[in-house]
């Protein structure tokens, strides 16, 4: 606009001596791409330190990261069932042990709920199978009736409140069909805890099929 | 958290923990403080799935839950806790050289799980001890005790915070979760156990058992039913004395670089002194006069009072500023300045990957530059006497990424190029985070690749395993060196030289790994400093 434009020429509003490169001077290329996903480096990296200590260091880390591997911590993916069981299978299962967490330490609402096949008098019986069962899914029913007799009655001291909740809620209902959020001995508090809660929860929930993101009011269940 | 943080939580979560717990941690590290269903609905996981994800990650102090009002418990991911995984080797190792076996073994169990009880983990470690031991010796569980209490002694394992312990007539419903508390003088107090017992072999055969006191029989075979004495009250490590450690190890090697073993051996008798009084994150230690150093020096150090006081003099006149004076009382008072001694640790790194990546005429201009403060252009082409085209080269290069920073100074209100001062400097926090950020992709992108080569060869690995399998058993059963060598040849020699360039590599990379990770120690080290002083 105003101001001298030096006769249709540019002219630098600043010293360009200063930016370090003079009028007329070739460029570097402007770059129009991303840089390159493995740039070549100039000088190549210093090697590494070498010595017992870090020899010792790195055995210790690769066993770690195997042992990490066996512990029931390593939760592993459920694999999808395959048509054909596959014989090596069966021996190449590793025997992991199971890991049961200490519940009061923890928000009740991570407490496993699992089915019960049986109704309301076989409460106790149930509550077992309920709560002591490991984190692990197993289908194996010998494997459940052995940690029954190993467990015994866990000497957990909330139980004996859940247990008369429990089989509240057990006449209540008769027959679960479900695996998660089962109605369960502590549905009722929760219930009354947590109606002004934006999260409902529901009566009835099924197991995988359904998907257990279904929020609605269902009913409980008919048969 | 930067994106680079989030994919190397998402990697070490995976390899130690599997897909399922990896997802729904990065989830919570992205996303903060959230709720169950929340969770549960927004990864596309089953409910159950993620109620086992997050126990696990609970019982390893990985994320902790809140109450919220109405009842709802949110979880939060702690993604720095996240990130200390990669350190665990060092931990084992250090408590080794400060415990020796039992030591490491102990700290090993609490890292794998997370958080145990005194008797569970003693018990555990007696074990495998007595694993490693000729036969027919055991280890006794009371020595297994004595390392543990020494460990908890000197800070380096603590209690976890306890459910508090509430009466049963509270009324209302009890809380959705507990809410976990510990005091301060609870959480290195170890409980009184009285445990006796010797470890126990995994394949013991009758003659062991029959050995063995019929008293101490049950409680071997059958303490699942025996009320354990210490119920409750779990223990983990505690990584921050550690980190002390470590840091304190940085200074002692960074004087003995600089000056000569004795003035080291100085300056780690007064971090000894002042573990105990100054907190980790103080930016210097409290003042030790010069007497007590000289009481305090190991025995083998025959120095006389006044060499010692030459040396301390020496330590605070250096320019580096690790030792200063702080009072002539007591033979002069000296005190260590952490944050001082931090923040040269890291220019040095700083340094150090200035000259390996751009070369030695970069690296001393970069040094120029963080001596004088700011410096024009012209000046930096005068005082490091490099011509200016090279110079000006150098000096946008280092600008492009970062390590060298421009800053204005106007002449006139209106900003006027022309009429403005341009200095380069050095910003040591912020190129301190931006070296650490390089140090997250870095190691990133090392465990991929690890992951990478792993997998390439995956098929060739369980072949050598099934191999070495078939030969162990082999030689269990007594078969003849004819046999073995037919099995072993099984592995032809060119998969026998892949298998060793594949175990080359990985073992590189994990390599780089560890010493990458002590590069983020310094960094992080310094800049949680300067944050806490402000």
């Amino acid at each position: 606009m105003a101001g001298n434009k030096g006769r249709g020429r540019a002219a630098y509003t600043f010293n360009i001596e200063a930016v370090g490169f003079s009028r007329g001077e070739k460029l570097p290329d402007v770059v129009l791409k991303p840089p390159p996903l493995f740039p070549d480096t100039d000088y190549k990296p210093v090697p590494l330190k070498t010595g017992e200590g870090e020899d010792y260091v790195l055995a210790l880390k690769q066993e770690l990261r195997e042992t990490m591997k066996r512990m029931p911590y390593f939760v592993e993916t459920p694999e999808e069932k395959q048509d054909i069981e596959r014989y090596s299978k069966r021996y190449m299962k590793v025997y992991k042990e199971e890991w049961i967490p200490d519940w009061r330490r923890l928000p009740r609402e991570l407490m496993p709920r699992k089915k019960c096949k049986k109704a309301g008098p076989k409460s106790k019986k149930a509550k077992n199978t309920d709560k002591d069962t490991s984190l692990t899914n197993t289908a194996d029913v010998l494997k459940k009736i052995e940690e029954l007799e190993k467990r015994g009655d866990g000497e957990k001291s909330d139980e004996e409140n859940e247990e008369k909740e429990g089989s509240k809620e057990k006449s209540k209902e008769g027959d679960d069909e479900d695996e998660d959020d089962a109605a369960d001995q502590e549905e009722y508090d929760e219930e009354e805890q947590e109606e002004e809660n934006d999260y409902i929860n529901s009566y009835f929930e099924d197991g995988d099929d359904f998907g257990a993101d279904s929020d609605d009011n269902m009913d409980e269940a008919t048969y | 958290m930067t994106q680079a943080e989030i994919k190397l939580c998402s990697l070490l979560l995976q390899e130690h923990f599997g897909e399922i717990v990896e997802k729904i941690g990065v989830h919570l590290v992205r996303t903060g403080s959230q709720p169950l269903r929340v969770i549960a609905h927004d990864t596309g996981t089953s409910l159950d799935q993620v109620k086992k994800a997050l126990c696990v990650l609970i019982q390893h102090n990985l994320v902790i839950h809140r109450v919220h009002k109405r009842g709802v418990v949110e979880y939060e991911a702690q993604c720095s806790r996240v990130l200390r995984m990669l350190r665990y080797p060092r931990y084992i190792y250090t408590a080794k050289t400060l415990y020796s076996d039992t030591g490491e073994l102990l700290v090993e169990e609490l890292l794998l799980n997370g958080k145990m009880t005194m008797s569970a983990v003693v018990k555990k470690v007696a074990d495998r001890l007595t694993e490693t031991m000729e036969d027919g010796k055991t280890m006794d569980y009371a020595e297994v005790s004595n390392t543990f209490v020494r460990l908890a002694d000197t800070h380096f394992v603590q209690r976890c915070p306890v459910v508090p312990a509430t009466e049963n007539s509270e009324p209302g419903p009890p809380p959705p979760a507990p809410t976990l508390v510990i005091s301060e003088k609870d959480m290195y107090l170890v409980p009184k156990l009285s445990l006796i017992g010797k470890g126990k072999r995994r394949r013991s055969s009758d003659e062991d058992a029959t050995g063995e006191p019929k008293a101490k029989r049950p409680k071997h075979t059958s303490d699942n039913k025996e009320p354990i004495p210490d119920d409750g009250i779990y223990w983990q490590a505690n990584l921050d004395r550690f980190h002390q450690h470590f840091r304190d190890q940085a200074i002692v090697s960074a004087v003995a670089n600089r000056m000569d073993q004795t003035s080291s051996e100085i300056v780690r008798t007064m971090l000894r002194m002042s573990e105990i009084t100054t907190s980790s994150s103080a930016p210097f230690t409290q003042p030790l006069s010069s007497n007590e150093i000289f009481r305090s020096l190991p025995v083998g150090y025959n120095i006389s009072k006044q060499v010692l006081d030459q040396y301390l003099t020496l330590l605070a006149d250096d320019p580096l500023e690790f030792v200063g004076k702080s009072g002539d009382s007591g033979g002069g008072m000296y005190v260590i300045n952490l944050h001082k001694a931090l923040g040269c640790l890291a220019t040095a790194s700083l340094e150090s990957v200035v000259q390996e990546r751009f070369g030695s005429r970069c690296a001393r201009i970069f040094r120029l530059v963080l001596q004088k403060k700011h410096l024009e252009q012209k000046q930096v082409e005068d005082f490091a006497m490099i011509p200016a085209k090279e110079a000006k080269d150098m000096l946008y290069k280092m600008l492009s990424e970062n390590f060298i920073s421009l800053q204005e100074i106007p002449k006139t209100p209106d900003h006027a190029p022309s009429r403005t001062f341009y200095l380069y400097t050095v910003n040591i926090p912020s190129a301190a985070r931006m070296l650490l950020h390089r140090c997250y992709k870095s190691v990133a992108n090392l465990i991929e690749r690890r992951q990478f080569e792993t997998k390439e060869n995956k098929r060739l690995l369980e072949k050598s395993q099934r191999v070495e399998a078939i030969i162990a058993s082999m030689q269990a059963t007594g078969a003849e060196e004819a046999q073995l060598q037919e099995i072993e040849e099984m592995i032809t020699a060119p998969e026998r030289q892949q298998l060793e360039t594949l175990k080359r590599n990985v073992n590189k990379l994990d390599a780089c790994e560890i010493q990458v990770d002590e590069t983020i120690f310094l960094l992080e080290s310094y800049i949680e400093s300067t944050l806490k002083r402000q």
